[in-house]
């Protein structure tokens, strides 16, 4: 037995190398994945648990997929608890929230745990969004679905790799299951690497320094997250803070944070039923809305690890909308999480007008356009979030044409590549010009696409949120503007859609995607007028409204 | 002629610009020159000709002269271009704003997009579209042109940049309008995408044309004064300037794009370690070059450096940055170099860079009022740089500031002095490292099967170190290790890469496609060096397919063997792809393989320096031994080392750590145990131990 060493410039240094080693296992990813969503998108996370399941480094990608990993690594520990169930080059998969998926059946985390001195010592583990995993639609995700069971293919926590060698007929189950199955193949396999990269490295690095070392660097990295937690939660104001908001279905949303100085709880129990419809979330999920808002608030600029997230005391009730119960479906489970993370923002926005701006379009306005591409015959499947405003902040405008919060370092798709890949035209892609946002400082532009189809049976579905509330202004900021698609048939009136699916797309039919400008901070009358000038001069105002709203003569 | 062939190459870097001069008789004998004079902002081309006459050269003399220059990023980083006008496909006038809509620092609500270089009012749309086959959909219409451009220089506009969508697979429309705009504007600067670039994503490629615009009057002017004031020396020839792709181009095509000069600096040092590779039997070389702001690495196989179009400015953790899609050489960049702070956060952790302390107040040591702790300082302060020879003598080493600076750091840690120094070597050692896996384990390369070839003012003092970290088995430090990026542009072929994205399956009958894509290109390359008076028949190419998994978006890029690309070598070409994507990531599928583009490379020599070796001598190292100190290894604890004078050292000599080698430009750090011997040119050779 090698003995720990407290150096804490090796501890540094051991550190450093987990980080190095989880955004090494983003990178083999992003560039051996299949799908768009994956590659371009990058709907996907990385990360480094310690043997019990603990986050104690994690790598690029989108903020909402960071705390995930932890909770299926601890489903994986917990299920195969006896000895013998978990040995060298086994690899893991589970992507159903209820045995710790968290999110949707498209989101499989693969997991793989680390040995060295004959024990566990670590896991490294991703998660990304498959184009297909079956289920009643093309790409899963139907709002028509009323059971998980419509929802595809699930992998309640199981091995696929034994020994380093695939489980073969777990592997076929997996592939026969999906309308693109060679896609699918691909993304695991990619996946897999991943998670092997990480194993390479994780062994040398505790070769190196010792297996004790290792697992202290560990420990000490996620104390040190929680200490830098700690100390910015007693700068946040204190108190309880409470805030109901109607939501485009009609529901009302309920939130109760209360900040204490070693505490941040967030109560969600007074809210409605789960629903029968795919728009509820698994309490893990309402963790990771949680987990994100808390660190924007306490440390926005370094990694997260398992420790910075410790003060969070979450309340939930199951059989909520906030807490599923099997088999409650959960497809659009993202847009949930993001009323959850808008509703705390705004909840706290009031409190502390310096660390939180006006409102963004706050949906991932996931779009899902399919049908065969007339050049190759094949079919393609387009799975994409969409960019939008954001609000503006006491610092300055907001900014136009960015993901939304559940995103992050995410990449939308060139409309070249679009246009190759898939079977349609993208006739534009414009900044929002629709009204909204307005204030002394503006919130940002949303974006307008249209994308023209090239072949007859095709599919559009999407599910938007913000659709009838737009984002929220602040201290006399104007509200910005909704988020939608609009359906702008070859033959036929336009019909507007929040939520739609599986509509039939027909050759020179228009899905025109629009979304929201971010909210205004401030009264528009005191907006400099140099910047009014700017707008109207950059088409970004009329001159009418200019003077309307703004009160200044262009 | 007098028989003797005199090469210059001269380099504009931020503080100072170099000048190494190497003069060769008729037996091959060189004699080499350097000089260093202040660089001149705004007309950096009289601290070129300053330096020519510090070093005592005549313009009239030289027989080819090799250019770096830093004015490209320069004009970027410090927004110093001219204003500039876009014009657009129809709909899509907002892709520069738009740009990817990535926010890489994604926990913090108070991130900046960062702003595009054209405002709105100058970005401008015409109607017509082009397929991505590059079929015409819809025919352009230049009708509202002539008012565009009235309205641009109505607000002042020099430059124009135009991308036009899925202009790299038919460039047809972005040259109608080109044509036009020479017609009716002929004073404006002009740039379409597809001069730069014919490859495919929009923002990229339209960002790219709105950069080249931005800077192409300025870099213009420059070469141009450049070349009249060397002419006005009597010099009779045309310089040739470094690219980034590290090759060197002629004068008149680096005028017309200039953008392919950003990232030049670093560029020459790389392919100086590649050169050096190839001379002394080492082809497969781990680069790096550390400075005084930063370190940057590059992995060299088989004496090839990588090139990549995948070139960002100003991104990193915290900001998206804005892409060039240029030929670029494949780099890590890090902020640590000697002028490195050390600092210590809330939380007692210990920090190295990235701020620097730059050249002004500089390290601690320097005694020009700076008061916190960088790198030099540690490294000064464990004896590895010798405080009596400081800068090669150029500076008395302020000890006491330098004491005081790292006292704080070791306060705030709460351990001692030494200990402190040592960390902040050690930390500064790790950031390193983890840029030399990013270029090496990161891309499927194991580092123990290369070469660390370290050069730059620092290079030297961290090599052997980081090579014990990573497992190489041997460090190379060059003659001149300070001055070697000045050598790397004298060893440099005139050099053009040229990637067109198209798409071809793998498949029997798709061979005749990429051979004929190839072979227009190679013509075309051929009568571009013919125009500028190059013999065809000496240019030589190289020829790289990228290809993909079907359905996947990266490639991977492969090298072509030699000879026609015919059906039957697709199924070689196939398995050179299989293998090459599984050395990278761990596995191969069984799926159709498609081209996604090609990457040719065009070059020919263009008066390279050919280096004589000297014999090898017999002498004992002792002939070069100054002195001894006490000097800490850091993980090796402190030893008693000799102290060699790098000026004396020759041919042949050998000795073994622990040492210090000491000459004017850098100190070279060498542990218990390792191996040295001087190569015939020069070369400082350190076999770790084993």
């Amino acid at each position: 037995m090698s003995t720990p060493t407290n150096d804490p410039i090796t501890l540094e240094i051991i550190q450093n190398s987990l980080q190095a080693t989880a955004d090494e296992m983003f990178a083999a990813m992003r560039k051996t994945a299949m799908s768009s969503i994956i590659y371009e998108v990058l709907d996907m996370g990385t990360g480094i648990m310690d043997a019990k399941g603990m986050l104690a480094s994690s790598g690029a990608g989108i903020p909402a997929f960071i705390g995930v990993l932890d909770k299926a690594v601890q489903v994986i520990i917990a299920k195969f608890d006896k000895p013998g169930d978990i040995e060298p080059g086994d690899v893991f998969a589970t992507n159903d929230p209820y045995y710790g998926g968290v999110t949707h059946l498209n989101d499989i985390v693969v997991a793989m745990p680390i040995f060295a001195d004959g024990r566990i010592i670590a896991w490294t583990a991703n998660i990304a969004h498959n184009s297909d995993v079956g289920g009643m639609a093309p790409g899963s995700l139907s709002g028509e679905a009323t059971e998980i069971f419509q929802e595809g293919l699930r992998l309640p926590a199981i091995k696929i790799i034994a020994n380093g060698e695939p489980i073969k007929p777990v592997m076929d189950i997996i592939k026969v299951n999906s309308r693109m199955p060679d896609v699918l193949e691909g993304d695991v396999w990619a996946a897999i690497a991943s998670v092997r990269v990480g194993d390479k490295r994780l062994r040398e690095i505790a070769a190196k320094y010792g297996t004790a070392t290792f697992e202290r660097a560990m420990e000490s990295f996620m104390d040190f997250g929680e200490k830098v937690s700690r100390a910015a939660l007693a700068d946040l104001p204190q108190g309880t803070f409470e805030l109901s908001e109607e939501q485009d279905d009609g529901r009302t949303f309920n939130v109760k944070i209360t900040i204490g100085p070693d505490e941040f709880t967030v109560d969600l129990r007074d809210n409605p039923d789960q629903s029968a419809n795919p728009v509820n979330t698994s309490r893990d999920g309402v963790m990771v809305a949680a987990q994100m808002i808390f660190k924007s608030l306490t440390d926005p600029y370094s990694p997260a690890n398992g420790g910075s997230f410790r003060p969070i005391n979450l309340l939930t009730r199951e059989g909520s909308v906030f807490h599923a119960k099997e088999p409650a479906p959960i497809g659009f489970y993202y847009e949930i999480e993001l009323r959850v993370y808008d509703i705390m923002w705004r909840c706290l926005a009031a409190h502390m007008p310096d660390r939180l701006a006006a409102g963004h379009f706050a949906s991932v306005c996931g779009t899902f356009i399919g049908g065969i591409h007339p050049d190759t015959g094949r079919q393609y499947t387009i799975i994409e979030p969409q960019l939008g405003g954001w609000g503006a902040s006491r610092q300055g405008d907001g900014n136009s044409a960015v993901f939304c919060g559940f995103h992050g370092e995410t990449y939308n798709c060139p409309a070249e590549i679009n246009e190759a890949r898939n079977g349609l035209y993208v006739d534009q892609l414009r900044l929002n010009m629709e009204p909204g946002g307005e204030g002394k400082f503006t919130g940002g532009r949303g974006i307008v696409m249209d994308y023209r189809v090239r072949a007859d049976n095709g599919f559009l579905t999407a599910g938007y949120t913000r659709s009838k509330f737009p984002a929220w202004g602040v201290e006399g900021g104007h509200d910005g503007s909704p988020n939608y698609v609009e359906f702008r048939p070859k033959e036929g009136e336009p019909e507007r859609f929040a939520f739609v699916s599986g509509l039939a797309t027909h050759r020179d039919d228009v899905i025109r995607v629009v979304t929201g400008n971010g909210a205004g901070l401030g009264d528009p009358k005191e907006r400099d007028p140099d910047k009014v000038r700017s707008d109207v001069k950059n088409g970004l105002l009329s001159a009418e409204r200019a003077l309307e709203v703004y009160g200044v003569k262009v | 002629m007098t028989g003797s062939t005199m090469r210059v190459a001269t380099d504009v870097g931020g503080t100072f610009t170099d000048l190494v001069c190497f003069e060769t008789d008729e037996n091959g004998n060189a004699t080499i020159r350097t000089a260093k004079s202040d660089t001149t902002p705004p007309n950096f081309e009289q601290g070129v000709l300053n330096v020519l006459e510090k070093g005592g050269v005549d313009p009239a003399g030289i027989d080819f002269l090799a250019h770096g220059t830093t004015v490209v990023i320069n004009a970027l980083t410090e927004r110093k271009g001219v204003k500039v006008g876009l014009i657009t496909t129809d709909g899509f006038r907002d892709i520069l704003e738009i740009a990817r809509g990535n926010r890489p620092d994604f926990f913090n609500l108070h991130y900046r997009k960062p702003a595009p270089f054209v405002q709105r009012y100058l970005r401008r749309e015409l109607p017509g579209r082009m397929s991505y086959k590059g079929e015409e959909l819809k025919p352009l219409d230049m009708s509202g042109l002539g008012a565009i451009l009235d309205d641009f220089r109505a607000e002042g506009v020099e430059a124009v940049a135009v991308c036009f969508l899925h202009s790299y697979a038919n460039p047809a429309h972005e040259q109608a309008v080109v044509a036009e705009i020479a017609k009716l504007w002929p004073e404006a600067s002009v740039v379409s995408s597809h001069q730069i670039t014919r490859e495919w994503r929009e923002y990229e490629r339209t960002n790219t044309a709105v950069l080249s615009a931005y800077v192409q009057p300025t870099a213009e002017r420059y070469l141009k004064r450049l070349q009249d004031g060397l002419a006005g020396r009597g010099f009779s020839g045309s310089p040739y300037i470094m690219q980034s792709n590290c090759g060197v181009d002629s004068l008149e095509a680096v005028s017309r794009i200039p953008i392919t000069m950003v990232e030049s600096g670093p560029a020459s040092g790389f392919w100086g370690a590649a050169e050096l590779g190839k001379l002394i039997g080492e082809t497969n070389v781990l680069a790096l070059d550390i400075g005084g702001t930063t370190a940057k690495c590059s992995l060299i196989e088989d004496g090839q450096v990588k090139i990549m179009t995948d070139y960002w400015i100003e991104r990193d953790r915290t900001s998206a940055g804005y892409p060039i899609m240029v030929p670029v050489v494949d780099l890590v960049e890090i902020g640590n170099g000697g002028g490195s702070i050390a600092w210590v956060d809330d939380f007692g952790k210990l920090h190295v860079g990235p701020q620097s302390a730059g050249a002004l107040p500089g390290p601690a040591a320097y005694g020009k009022g700076g008061t916190e702790a960088t790198t030099t300082d540690a490294n000064l302060w464990l004896g590895r740089i010798n405080k009596d020879y400081f800068c090669g003598g150029a500076i008395d080493a302020d000890m006491e500031s330098a004491g005081r600076a790292i006292e704080a750091v070791a306060d705030k840690l709460g351990v001692d002095a030494a200990e402190a120094a040592r960390g902040i070597v050690r930390i500064a050692n790790n950031n390193m490292v983890n840029a030399l896996k990013l270029v090496s384990l990161n891309r499927g390369f194991d580092p123990r099967d290369f070469t660390l070839v370290a050069f730059g003012g620092g290079g030297a003092m961290h090599a052997v170190a980081l090579a014990s970290e990573l497992g190489v088995k041997k460090v190379v430090v060059p003659a001149g290790a300070s001055v070697f990026s000045a050598w790397g542009m004298m060893m440099s072929d005139l050099r053009r890469d040229y990637f067109i994205t198209r798409l071809v399956d793998l498949e029997a009958g798709g061979a005749d496609s990429i051979e004929s894509l190839f072979a227009e290109t190679e013509e075309g390359a051929r009568r571009q060096f013919a125009d500028e008076g190059i013999d065809p028949a000496k240019v030589t190419f190289l020829r790289y397919g990228k290809f993909r998994y079907q359905n996947q978006e990266h490639t991977t890029e492969v090298l072509l063997p030699e000879g026609k690309v015919t059906d039957a070598e697709l199924a070689k070409i196939r398995d050179l792809f299989h293998e090459t994507y599984e050395r990278e990531y761990t596995y191969r599928l069984d799926a159709p393989v498609e081209m996604v583009g090609i990457h040719l490379v065009a070059s020919a020599e263009v008066g390279k320096l050919t280096m004589k070796p000297e014999t090898l001598g017999d002498a004992d190292a002792s002939a070069a031994l100054k002195g001894r100190r006490e000097v800490d290894f850091a993980l090796e604890g402190s030893h008693d080392s000799a102290i060699y004078d790098g000026l004396k050292l020759k041919p042949g000599m050998k000795f073994t750590g622990p040492a210090i080698i000491e000459d004017p430009g850098t100190t070279v750090v060498i542990n218990p145990g390792c191996g040295v011997d001087i190569d015939a040119y020069g070369n400082i050779h350190i076999d770790m131990k084993s």
